[in-house]
């Protein structure tokens, strides 16, 4: 597990790429606000926000990126119909990517590469998704059939085609959120992996808690006023629980890791995020194409740094991935733990935190899986999601590293302010497939 | 958006039956167009013998705009002879008989006693009958002055009554308007033509039976087509509560004439506010007005963003009707906060920066109401604030004129919004009817006259409310 | 074939050349025919071992030579699809058990076969890919019967199948079944105490729930169809595979899968890691209830992988087994 790349980019020919800004629609729970709206619905409205906000009609951009991650074959160019869609100048290239739950971060990670190298001066990185609206396929059956069929050149051939469709062939395929190689959904991935690390129902509903009160607290003070645009009425996440409480918390029951075996499944509706639909976009450019705009500037993009873990076999947790990539990038950074400002550790499930907390916690992780001579080290609590994260928001999979980039930009940049220092945020995004994203800003 | 009676009444059967039964027939009122004539016909330009020089002097800039202007100079009450006999500098009108009067202009700024009136009023009622659908009758008068003598004051006074009574004559959505001169303002001064091609435009659809009062001011001015087209090219403007109604049509009035405009609106308001800052290529900037850094955070973003602020039009303003004696504390509180405290606040910002010497020529636009000149029954918190408003606004007027800047209001009338789409139906149609135009008017009409007032053109008109109302029954 | 057969144990047998593979449907009936001629001149089950007739297994292996492959390309792409086993030219092991599995039959309907093959249960297999084979290349199989032993249940024994290609062996498939109420008459000393050390343990006879199973990586949910897409594929449309009905008459709740179906899923999802050749060893437990979920555990081991799969509720074991690289 070597760190891909051990050169420093100090001293590198490279621009700096810089956040100026984000805009998001409020997250909704499946089904509910945004039953209605398609994908393209909602990332449409998310740009429209941003292009509002930074008076961006008719600019053409150097490229909007993005994606979701549950797409219908028509979507193939989700991105540039939103781009299309949108008041920006049509002139804008756009192309769409994916990588899970880390498409809204990855979307970041490719157009800052492009700013840094001088191949663009600035970009927008989205992401949508929509439960919601998810696209219905045909059973892999019928599809087959219909193909066949179609590519056949006599009746007696298509006949023959549908010939072997059986009953439930007709039923239609659901998309799943079940991992393809090992059919276990995310959330069983995770459990086992809480199982392996010991991590108590307790700890994991704390986490809830402070989600939902931070986020609350965070609407209140009206952080999000310039980071949010409403859509269809909804004004705030409609999964915030301001009320919530250990003890609520602590009466639901158990939804992954029943067959664990007893006391192993503690992970429940309260500690997982739900499903949501949202959309959300994340202003990039240089300090340059800033200025020229009359644009603010939060934070520069520094770095970032991928990982991928076997988790297929189960060596690895299916979203330990980021507890990979982090020490690398801190190590090529000359940076430690505790020169972090913010951590954004996406929650995709309360255990999702903790267990990467505790894998950078413990000797021998670090040293046979991460590669590191000891613990990484001990994370403050109180840097953690200090504004609320997935719990509390929902996860709009390809969304939610926007809202993520957006909110620890903004932090960097009022710590900044406040201090008159620089100031740091980690961003940290787990992903189906074992896949991890991680990114690291600092004040502009 | 035209109500469906006034289409009703405006075609085909609807229109016999109308018309057999007497019933209100009120008019498609004409609207700015960009490149239509200014007038729908030519101008009668009538004037009393003390009063010709101004009148000359405003027929001359009104041939520079292109329109086809009729002099009708009479010199005295028994100069008043048969049309064409003798006594008008153009003895034969050149508009042909079928054609109509697309406007007269009524020139009395050289009155001195009520008695001097006639020569010119007189010479109007065949004009009249020959005004157009959509026609307009301006007067230009001086202003009432302190120290006038007993007989100018009537004069001077007399010209308000006549005014007032001739709009509520007026048939076919032609409109009666009077522009006043205060102080050494003259009939060639900036904002007295910006004010009388305002008028006489479709721009002042539905301003019936008011008056400008221009006063002088230094106004950077050049009678061209671009300065009229485009009177806020390179202002910046901020507009609250532009996510929708009223607000977003001033939006787009203004970003049309030139402005590049910052878009208020509370945060939840902030999927329709994207939709008007899209719409007009401005900004979007999600505030609530009763926040207390409002003015700091708006003059910031203008700066910021935009390099300076030359506009705000308070806008945003909300309604919580109750009788009295059924108002609670969140009703009047929340209303008094949003209509009048927040605009008090954000100008207390906007004149601290004016006397760092940070803004210079800005111009306020607040929105009032009718509600707040002749009250409204269940209106008592919307009535103070926006009375207030008219109030604040000739306080503050004299504030900025130190630094070259003017605040006026606007005081709309009943305004087809989604908001009055909520009256239920008679009293809207009650509400709807009672104005000299039988009809609600559009937010475009409000945004026009907030427009006006914004522009650099006005400079010598502040202080003042301008009704876009109609002429609503009630109130002055 | 030049070469002339032995048992693993190295004693010589004859070869019956077969002009064409066998058809399974046909090996069936003749199967079913002589399983009722078995059971109704032979051994009663329960019966003590001395006083039954001596088994002996036919020392002759049937072959069919030059099976080509090149045909097989939709035939294969659905084995593929069904198993999880990605699109490539190269047979897993798995199908080439699929391709042998008619000739291995063959033997067992034979005439001087001494077991019934209704009530056979197959309890383990073990197969090992010496060299890859890619479809188009052109198959000789062989199969053949061997090690004839007891089992505290039974009797079990092997069925040996090998495929050459150009004349070097590339695929060698042990099958081990188990008879019950059949046993030898005379044991020999070693197969007393320990019956059979590659035999199945019996963990299928542990109490419920007393077996703890390790933290899964993976879970199936196989539809009630399961069987009869395997059946379609495989040829082998063993009633108990087919349908709920079926299987209540032989004494199941309900269709249960394959054994070599699930096998060979554990043997696809085991990946590229396995390389183009390798050993795969299954040993059966408690059958696979159709439709019905299964955990999995496809663990990295030192030499390569060992898979468990389970039911989560009853906490029994289906079956387990290894992956190894050779």
């Amino acid at each position: 597990m070597a760190a891909r790349s051990s050169t420093p980019a100090k001293g590198s020919p490279l621009r700096d790429a810089v956040v100026i800004g984000g805009n998001r629609i409020p997250f909704a729970r499946a089904g509910k606000a945004y039953a209605d709206a398609s994908n393209q619905d909602l990332l449409t409205a998310a740009l429209e926000g941003l292009v509002a906000r930074f008076g961006l009609q008719g600019e053409v951009l150097g490229e909007v990126v993005g994606g979701a991650v549950l797409k219908h074959s028509r979507d193939f160019n989700l991105v540039r119909e939103c781009v299309l869609g949108s008041s920006l100048s049509p002139a804008t290239p756009a192309y769409d990517m994916q990588q899970a739950c880390a498409t809204g971060l990855e979307a970041a990670i490719a157009i800052t590469n492009k700013i840094k190298l001088g191949q663009a001066d600035s970009g927008v990185a989205v992401g949508t998704d929509t439960i919601s609206d998810a696209p219905i396929a045909v059973s892999d059956g019928l599809r087959r059939a219909l193909l066949e069929a179609s590519h056949a050149k006599t009746l007696q051939a298509r006949l023959r085609a549908f010939a072997k469709l059986r009953p439930a062939d007709l039923k239609p395929a659901a998309p799943g959120i079940d991992e393809p190689r090992t059919g276990l959904s995310m959330g069983e991935h995770q459990a086992v992996t809480t199982a392996r690390w010991g991590i108590t129902r307790e700890a994991q509903d704390e986490i809830a808690y402070r989600s939902h009160t931070n986020l609350a607290r965070t609407w209140d003070e009206g952080f999000f006023d310039d980071l949010v645009t409403p859509f269809r009425g909804l004004t705030r996440d409609d999964n915030l629980r301001p009320d919530t409480s250990l003890e609520k918390l602590g009466t639901l029951k158990p939804v992954f890791g029943k067959s664990l075996g007893p006391g192993e499944a503690t992970m429940t509706a309260g500690n997982s995020t739900p499903l949501t639909d949202g959309a959300s976009a994340v202003l990039l450019g240089t300090r340059e194409w800033a200025a020229e705009h009359d644009l603010p500037v939060l934070a520069r993009f520094v770095d970032a740094e991928t990982a991928g873990v076997d988790f297929v076999h189960g060596r690895d947790g299916l979203l330990l991935a980021p507890a990979h990539a982090v020490p690398r990038l801190l190590a090529r950074n000359g940076l430690t733990l505790a020169d972090i400002d913010f951590f954004e550790i996406h929650e995709a499930f309360a255990s999702t935190v903790l267990t990467t907390l505790a894998a950078w916690e413990d000797a021998d992780y670090c040293r046979d899986e991460l590669g590191l001579d000891g613990p990484l080290g001990t994370v403050d609590r109180d840097k953690i999601n200090v504004n609320g994260s997935s719990l509390a928001t929902g996860h709009p999979f390809a969304a939610t590293g926007g809202r993520i980039i957006a909110t620890a930009a903004k932090l960097v940049a009022q710590r900044a302010a406040e201090t008159g220092k620089p100031a740091r945020a980690l961003i940290s995004v787990c992903a189906a497939g074992g896949l991890g994203a991680t990114a690291l800003l600092e004040s502009a | 958006m035209t109500d469906t009676y006034t289409l009703f009444v405006n075609k085909g059967l609807g229109k016999t039956v109308a018309k057999k039964l007497g019933l209100p027939r009120p008019a498609l009122l004409r609207r700015y167009k960009s490149g239509a004539p200014l007038t729908v016909g030519p101008v009668l330009l009538v004037a009393d013998a003390a009063s010709t020089p101004d009148a000359r002097a405003l027929g001359e800039v009104m041939r520079g705009w292109g329109l086809d202007v009729v002099e009708r100079f009479v010199a005295s009450s028994t100069d008043r002879a048969p049309e064409g006999t003798n006594g008008p500098r153009t003895p034969e009108p050149s508009a042909p008989a079928e054609q109509r009067w697309g406007a007269i202009v009524v020139v009395l700024t050289g009155l001195s006693r009520p008695a001097d009136a006639a020569a010119a009023v007189l010479a109007l009622p065949d004009a009249l009958k020959r005004l157009a659908p959509g026609g307009r009758v301006v007067t230009v008068s001086t202003a009432p002055a302190d120290g006038d003598a007993p007989a100018l004051a009537a004069a001077r006074h007399g010209v308000d009554g006549f005014l007032r009574s001739l709009a509520k004559e007026l048939r076919f959505g032609a409109t009666a308007n009077g522009i006043l001169l205060a102080g050494d303002a003259g009939a060639e001064h900036p904002s007295t033509l910006a004010a009388l091609r305002f008028l006489l435009s479709a721009k002042s659809a539905f301003v019936d039976g008011q008056f400008l009062t221009v006063s002088p001011a230094d106004a950077a001015f050049v009678d061209s087509p671009r300065t009229w087209e485009k009177p806020l090219d390179g202002r910046v403007a901020v507009v609250t509560g532009a996510a929708r109604g009223i607000g977003a049509a001033i939006a787009k009035t203004l970003a049309r004439d030139g402005a590049t405009v910052v878009c208020v609106d509370v945060p939840a308001a902030g999927e329709g506010l994207a939709r008007t800052a899209n719409a007009v290529g401005g900004t979007a900037l999600q505030l609530d007005v009763t926040a207390p850094d409002a003015g700091e955070r708006i003059l910031a973003h203008a700066r910021e963003r935009h390099g300076r602020l030359d506009v705000v039009v308070h806008n945003a303003g909300i309604l919580r009707d109750k009788l009295l004696a059924n108002m609670d504390a969140t009703r009047w509180e929340s209303v008094v906060a949003v209509n009048v405290e927040a605009q008090l606040r954000i100008n207390e910002a906007l004149l601290a920066a004016a006397e760092r010497g940070e803004l210079d020529g800005l111009r306020i636009v607040s929105l009032a109401s009718t509600s707040g000149i002749a009250g409204n029954r269940g209106q008592t918190n919307y009535g103070f604030t926006k009375a207030g408003v008219i109030g604040h606004t000739t306080a503050t007027a004299a504030l900025l004129a130190a630094h070259g800047g003017a605040a006026n209001a606007v005081a709309p009338g009943f305004i087809e919004t989604d908001m009055t789409a909520h009256i239920p139906f008679v009293p809207r149609q009650v509400a709807r009817r009672a104005n000299s135009l039988q009809q609600g008017g559009q937010p475009v009409d409000v945004a026009e006259a907030v427009a006006f007032l914004a522009s650099p053109l006005a400079a010598g008109i502040t202080g003042q409310t301008l009704r876009v109302c109609g002429q609503n029954l009630v109130g002055r | 074939m030049i070469v002339t057969p032995t048992t693993t144990d190295g004693a010589a047998l004859d070869v019956d050349v077969l002009p064409v593979m066998p058809g399974l449907a046909a090996l069936y009936a003749k199967g079913a025919a002589s399983s009722g001629r078995l059971a109704a001149g032979r051994a009663i089950p329960g019966r003590g071992a001395e006083d039954s007739p001596a088994l002996t297994l036919p020392t002759v292996a049937h072959e069919v030579d030059g099976l080509a492959t090149a045909g097989l390309r939709s035939h294969l792409r659905d084995y593929q699809r069904l198993l999880h086993e990605p699109g490539s030219e190269l047979l897993p092991s798995g199908y080439l058990h699929v391709l042998a599995f008619p000739l291995a039959t063959s033997v067992m309907v034979r005439g001087d076969y001494p077991l019934p093959l209704i009530g056979t249960v197959h309890v383990a297999n073990d197969a090992s890919l010496l060299r890859p084979v890619a479809l188009g290349d052109v198959l000789d199989v062989r199969a053949w019967a061997e090690r004839l032993r007891p089992h505290r249940r039974g009797v079990q024994l092997d069925v040996v199948a090998e495929i050459r290609t150009g004349g070097e062996l590339a695929w060698r498939g042990v099958s081990t079944y188990l008879s019950r109420g059949y046993a030898l008459p005379e044991p020999r000393p070693d197969d007393a105490t320990a019956p059979d050390a590659a035999a199945p343990v019996v963990e299928d006879r542990a109490p419920e729930g007393t077996w703890a199973p390790p933290l899964p990586t993976g879970r199936w949910v196989l539809p009630a169809g399961t069987g009869r897409a395997y059946g379609a594929i495989s040829g082998d449309r063993n009633p108990i595979h087919l349908s709920a009905m079926a299987a209540k008459a032989f004494g199941f709740p309900r269709a249960i899968a394959h054994g070599m179906y699930t096998a060979a899923r554990a043997l696809a999802e085991v990946g590229p890691a396995r390389g183009e050749t390798y050993r795969w060893t299954v040993t059966f437990g408690k059958p696979v209830l159709l439709p019905g979920t299964v955990d999995v555990a496809i663990t990295q081991e030192d030499a390569g992988f060992a898979y468990t799969a389970w039911h989560a509720g009853r906490r029994q074991r289906h079956f387990r087994g290894e992956v190894t690289p050779l």
